[in-house]
């Protein structure tokens, strides 16, 4: 260290200093309540612990290098440290630079499940340069009353025997009991029932509380098949036929891969794993359970198809699957098999690599997959190129908790968009990013009574309907500024594409 | 979490202890018994001190009852019966019923030390240091 002369804050020095010091004042403090004043010995002790906790830092602990090198001091750095995420949530983080969602983002989801207000003034804060893409409007802009009503059949292309219409564009994308706490799956699947959506179960197993509130749900099998699994992971038919016998399980989906971690199969970490949950999906307590990275069935293209016809025929319903993209290739094949075997699922759930999840491999949440909008793009372009796109309906999922972003989604070729976030958010997530170690503050993902008490089902319920009828309120008022009369309507023209967004190169015709 | 159901039923036997032995001199503290008032009087402390050491117990005590704050309530009560041992090294001896009131402290102090053994790696400043140790995927470095 040079001796500059100058004052500065020089904190190998003064840690240096600390360490002689604390001793010292420990014995200089005794001396004083011997011969001054008993009241000397509260300093006494104190630096006497404090002492014997540095000769601990120092010489005693080896985890953490820097306590062995400065000691006492050095815990300043993980006690700030430690308040950083608080601090910048409340103070620092300006309101567009948080992720995955920034506070206006947030804000946008509270106001609408708390059915206040939305404008804003004085202008965007979004950043108008090379990136956003933008929606086109018309110059002549219809009135709601022009609009085509909002309806979605799934199952119709193939004339399946139980078809199932959706009233409003909105699904509730699969959160699994088990990732949710019981209040939540309440709060959830009553809110889905009030606002008449359809709520995904997530890969949790037999939906005992989703059907005890009687919302209409699509029931996800997951890799590991939760619920409907025979003892060497295949899937069991009779189970699927049994739980497709209640009346409110209306289509199926076949989880081929999630957005957070694609080519992983389902985490629940060992936290979450309660005795009711290791009963309903049939596995061990303390242990983290790890899903299969693919399903039993399916080892490759051919069998993948042969294996959602198969489903559709035990279930009788509309059967989709779920899936992030990866290699566009791989999916052109894979459609092109659905060709030659004439089976098409009923829906391809696009999940953006931007997703959530509940716990996820950093690796794979970070890194893997394509993000939502392109990898929604390559999708319906494939299909439309193989004539294969009137053949199913396309639901996408990522991040998509507003309606700015699900207008591009639909201008993309989405049929529904899906959330989850967005639902957890309207429920009055506060983006702690605890989903994984049952602490969630709000009760969500937690299975703690103590936390769980704060989620008031019937008043959230209530938030989850709001949400839904200000998304929709805003999906009409934005299609009218297109000048569509219909969602299926809007296509990629509808869209301005900067030159920086990933999207650009999509573009084929400049306009 | 960490410590399995048997030694934390012995925490809690120690908490007990502590509690009790603290809480019943309280009485005589707050209610300025003449014992009391001879012994602060020697240490210099009469009646302030006398109060003060007082509320710290009894803070200790609360502290002790709430498991949340358990790992704070012992080190509070470990610094006040070394205050209190040192007073009987220093000034007020061994003899004759001091014995008895330093041997109450000690068992104190062994009690509080019993139960931040046991509950180390909650123990504020101490557990994640110690974590380092033990568990190699600590996210700290
Ligand atoms: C807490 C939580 C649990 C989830 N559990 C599942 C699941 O069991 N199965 C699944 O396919 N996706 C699961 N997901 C992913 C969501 O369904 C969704 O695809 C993804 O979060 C993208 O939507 P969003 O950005 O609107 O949240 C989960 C997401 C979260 C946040």
């Amino acid at each position: 260290m040079a001796v500059t002369g100058k004052l500065v804050v020089n904190l190998h020095n003064l840690a240096r200093f600390t360490n002689i010091a604390v001793p010292l004042l420990a014995g200089l403090f005794f001396v004083s309540g011997l011969r001054i004043s008993f009241y000397f010995h509260f300093l006494s002790v104190g630096f006497l612990f404090l002492t014997i906790l540095n000769a601990f830092y120092l010489y005693g602990q080896r985890g953490h290098s820097l306590l062995r090198n400065f000691g006492i001091l050095g815990q300043g750095r993980y006690i700030l440290e430690s308040v950083g995420p608080e601090l910048r949530q409340y103070l620092y983080s300006n309101d567009t630079e948080e992720r995955p969602f920034n506070r206006n983002e947030r804000a946008e989801v509270y106001r609408k499940a708390q059915n206040t207000n939305s404008a804003s003034s004085f202008g965007s804060q979004k950043n108008f340069d090379s990136t956003e893409v933008k929606v086109r409007h018309s110059m002549f802009p219809i009135h709601k009353s022009e609009l085509k009503h909002t309806h979605i059949t799934f199952g119709e292309e193939r004339g399946c025997a139980n078809p199932y219409t959706l009233e409003r564009p909105f699904i509730i994308s699969g959160m699994s009991y088990g990732a949710l706490g019981e209040s939540a799956v309440r709060v959830f699947a009553r809110g889905a029932k009030q606002a008449r959506i359809l709520m995904n179960t997530g890969e949790g197993g037999y939906p005992k509380y989703h059907l005890e509130e009687g919302c209409d749900l699509i029931f996800q099998i997951g890799t590991a098949k939760f619920g409907v699994r025979q003892s060497d992971g295949q899937l069991d038919d009779q189970k699927l036929r049994d739980l497709v016998a209640n009346e409110t399980v209306k289509m199926i989906e076949i989880k081929f891969s999630q957005g957070a971690k694609p080519g992983k199969g389902g985490l629940l970490p060992k936290e979450k794993i309660t005795e009711e949950i290791s009963e309903l999906r049939g596995v061990p307590i303390g242990e983290d359970v790890v899903s299969p990275t693919s399903h039993a069935e399916c080892t490759d293209i051919e069998s993948a198809v042969r294996f959602i016809a198969h489903v559709q025929e035990v279930s009788q319903l509309p059967v989709g699957i779920k899936m992030c993209v990866g290699l566009s290739t791989e999916f052109r094949e894979f459609v092109t098999e659905m060709k030659r075997q004439n089976v098409f699922p009923d829906w391809i759930t696009v999940d953006g690599a931007e997703g959530g999840s509940g716990a996820a491999p950093k690796a794979f949440m970070d890194r893997v997959g394509i993000p939502l909008f392109p990898g929604l793009k390559r999708v319906n372009n494939i299909l439309t190129e193989l004539e294969a796109r009137d053949r199913l309906k396309i639901v996408a999922s990522g991040k998509l908790v507003g309606p700015g972003r699900q207008m591009i989604a639909f201008c993309l070729g989405a049929d529904v968009i899906a959330s989850a976030r967005g639902f957890m958010l309207a429920a009055g997530c506060i983006q702690a990013m605890q989903c994984g170690n049952n602490t969630c503050p709000i009760g969500i993902t937690t299975h703690d009574p103590n936390l769980q008490r704060g989620l008031d089902i019937t008043l959230k319920a209530n938030r989850v309907e709001n949400y839904v009828n200000n998304l929709e309120h805003d999906l009409v008022e934005l299609l009218c500024a297109t000048g569509c009369r219909s969602i299926q309507e809007l296509s990629f023209d509808h869209l301005y594409v900067p030159k920086d967004s990933t999207l650009h190169t999509y573009i084929i015709n400049s306009k | 979490m960490k410590s399995r159901a048997p030694s934390l039923i012995l925490s809690w036997i120690a908490q007990i202890i502590a509690i009790v032995i603290m809480g019943q001199t309280l009485y005589f503290k707050f209610n300025g018994a003449p014992e009391s008032i001879v012994l602060f009087t020697e240490l210099g402390m009469e009646p302030e001190g006398r109060m003060l050491v007082g509320i710290l117990e009894l803070v200790t005590c609360i502290l002790l009852i709430i498991p949340a704050s358990v790992t704070f309530g012992a080190i509070l009560g470990s610094a006040l019966m070394v205050g209190a041992i040192i007073g009987h090294c220093t000034v007020l001896g061994w003899e004759g019923d001091r014995f008895y009131l330093g041997i109450l402290a000690v068992s104190v102090l062994i009690a509080c030390s019993v139960i931040l053994y046991i509950r180390r790696y909650t123990v504020p400043f101490l557990g994640s240091a110690l974590h380092g140790d033990e568990t190699p995927h600590e996210e700290r470095y």
